[in-house]
């Protein structure tokens, strides 16, 4: 174990996430837990993108989804947010499980433009069924409130989100180390090879897609909590190409990479707040250039740079899958001729 | 009836813009087996340009237009250079999000330029705004003016696929890019041009289309869906697929938005493409013929 192998970094951002609440101001604390609600959204979509290789672009109508359920739940039936809170996440796990109905029949292109048309559906329900989402212009959730516990809503928000991020980060991080996570492999590197070793496509895409619908549902919920407000624009197709980048510059295939990706996209974006022209061109060009010049993204960077950032099943340069020196059976070339 | 034959022209016309994105979409899909999600951007792009040259510095509608349609060439061939070329190898998501990517930095670059002015910039008529009517039918000359101008690009376009060397090109490497290579069409070109010549139909659809509504950054994404809709409803690969599935999409849009609701005529397009996909995925054109794996 290195001094500055993975394990003891994450200790040491977990001790700094932990006493953060008493040693910054309101805007800061904001901004921390903007922080751990995207880390949520991008170890969701890393696990599918990642580590499936499936490119679905509805996260942020899930995380829309998980966000205005817990909304319209809380101020259209009067539910309280504990109640409201676990509905969003059902909700948007359900959507997520059939989103992958249609994704076992499309591949890549096809995958990609029909979940962008779907998110572009979401996206007109929550502006045109006024009756139901309030339309354009949004609505306000009630305040949450932690009654018993002695904490204002800023810091118990802050540690529910932070309980949430180290339970499902564990979560993630076994499940893709377990049979599952070679299984989503398996899938992303040949489907062909993955089904002939009994893996089954329809399970396991079903499972990654419903995955990352929980995720953002969660992080939905307790996005509509922090802000107190929902509307339509934050859940557009902006927020999507955010959520990639975080896991591009993370690194596709790494559980830790979303956690450093998500963190380090939204300071940028809190940096280049004042105009959204500049924001775009940030982005795209960070896009851009992770894409071309550093497919591996900060954590390929770090595990070529330190030791003890080994991780199995990393994809690799390119975002291929390595090259080994034994044939196993999961080698793309072998089995499509 | 007239309601009826109103929504039919007004959807022709927006179908036959439709349906040159299409086209350029499935010129690059052909032959590079690419998408370009930077396409839409192109457009939006190329249609601020003719606005700077024609509202701003004063130039005739046929000058800004030939001009944006070479700034939309070269922003395509740049497309191909930046995002596609280096992707060409790795896999479907670096592709994509490298040209999603691109994209982004168009939209930004686009809101930075021109987004100061007001986010919607109008365009003035080429023709008078008056309606008249034809036979019983009410017309707005601009609505024919950008129907017959799709038509003669679509035509135009055919004539260069088919009659020159660089179209035979293209036609050749979309059949078999490693036979190409053989008898000594250069394939990294023939890429070039074919991202190129996409963006260029992209852009004169966008210089057609301007007088009738308005600009403004955002609206890049949603006609490139749309018009991907309509590539994915003629097959993705058959240039009269694409040109057939644009029209089909303007007309559905316009009797969706006229008879049912006029917000239905956002959606339509997505739900025909999320039904396509996943109903009939090879497209309208193709008859028996089956997917590869």
């Amino acid at each position: 174990m290195t001094l500055f192998g993975r394990r003891n970094v994450l200790l040491a951002m977990f001790v700094v996430a932990a006493v953060t609440p008493f040693l910054v101001n309101d805007y800061y604390l904001f901004i921390a837990n903007t922080i751990l609600i995207y880390v949520l959204l991008s170890i969701g979509l890393n696990v599918l993108v990642g580590y499936t290789g499936q490119l679905a672009f509805a996260n942020a109508a899930m995380f829309g989804i998980g966000a205005y359920t817990t909304g319209l739940l809380q101020v259209r039936l009067g539910w309280p947010f504990w109640l409201a809170f676990p509905s969003g996440a059902v909700i948007a796990t359900a959507v997520g499980l059939a989103i992958s109905l249609p994704a076992l029949r499309l591949k890549g292109l096809y995958l990609a433009v029909s979940t962008l048309a779907f998110a572009q559906f979401t996206q007109w329900a929550f502006l045109n069924w006024e009756t139901v989402t309030y339309g354009a212009g949004g609505f306000k959730t009630p305040p949450i409130s932690f009654a018993p516990l002695p904490f204002s809503k800023e810091i118990g928000l802050y540690y529910l989100s932070l309980l949430f991020v180290v339970v499902l980060f564990v979560l993630a991080q076994n499940a893709v180390r377990s049979r599952f996570g070679r299984a989503f492999v398996a899938v992303r590197d040949s489907e062909i090879a993955a089904q002939s070793l009994g893996v089954d496509l329809l399970r396991y895409k079903a499972l990654a897609f419903g995955i990352s619908g929980f995720y953002a549902g969660i992080a939905g919920g307790l996005y509509s909590a922090l802000l107190n407000f929902v509307s339509p624009e934050g859940y557009d197709l902006f927020q999507m190409v955010l959520q990639k980048s975080m896991i591009v510059v993370g690194g596709l295939g790494s559980i830790v990479g979303s956690i450093l990706g998500a963190g380090a996209i939204v300071v940028i974006l809190e940096a280049l707040r004042a105009v959204k022209g500049v924001q775009e061109i940030a982005f795209g060009a960070i896009l851009v250039g992770f894409v071309l010049f550093m497919p591996g993204g900060i954590a390929g960077f770090l595990k070529a740079k330190l030791r003890g950032w080994e991780e199995p099943l990393h994809r690799t340069q390119g975002g291929r899958p390595p090259p080994s020196t034994l044939v196993t059976p999961s080698e793309k070339s072998e089995v499509r001729s | 009836m007239e309601l009826f034959t109103y929504l039919l022209l007004s959807g022709l016309t927006t179908g036959s813009l439709y349906a040159l994105i299409a086209l350029g979409i499935v010129v690059v899909n052909k032959s590079t087996g690419m998408i370009n999600f930077a396409h839409g951007e192109l457009f939006m792009f190329s249609g601020f340009v003719a606005w700077m040259l024609h509202v701003q510095m004063g130039m005739g509608y046929l000058p800004s237009f030939a001009i944006a349609v070479a700034v939309g060439f070269l922003l395509g061939a740049v497309t191909n250079l930046i995002a596609a070329r280096p992707m060409r190898n790795a896999d479907v998501v670096g592709l994509v999000l490298a040209t999603i990517g691109l994209a982004f930095v168009f939209r930004g670059a686009a809101r930075v330029i021109w987004g100061g002015k007001g986010d919607y910039l109008s365009f003035p008529p080429i023709t008078s705004p008056d309606p008249v009517t034809i036979a019983g039918i009410m017309v707005i000359p601009q609505q024919i003016a950008v129907l017959a101008g799709a038509i003669v690009i679509m035509l135009v376009f055919a004539a260069f696929f088919r009659l020159t060397r660089a179209g035979k090109m293209m036609q050749a490497t979309a059949d078999n890019a490693k036979a190409s290579r053989l008898v000594g069409i250069r394939i990294d070109r023939i890429y070039m041009l074919s991202f190129g010549t996409g963006a260029a139909i992209a852009a004169a659809a966008a210089v057609l289309m301007a007088p009738l509504t308005l600009l403004y950054p955002d609206m890049g994404f949603s006609f490139f869906i749309k018009g991907f809709a309509a590539a994915v409803l003629g097959g993705l690969t058959s240039l009269p697929g694409a040109v057939l599935g644009g029209f089909c999409i303007g007309v559905i849009e316009a009797l969706a938005g006229g008879y049912i609701s006029s917000s239905f005529m956002e959606v339509s397009a997505f739900i025909v493409i999320m039904f396509v996909l996943v109903l009939r995925p090879t497209g309208l054109l193709s008859f028996g013929k089956l997917r590869q794996v």
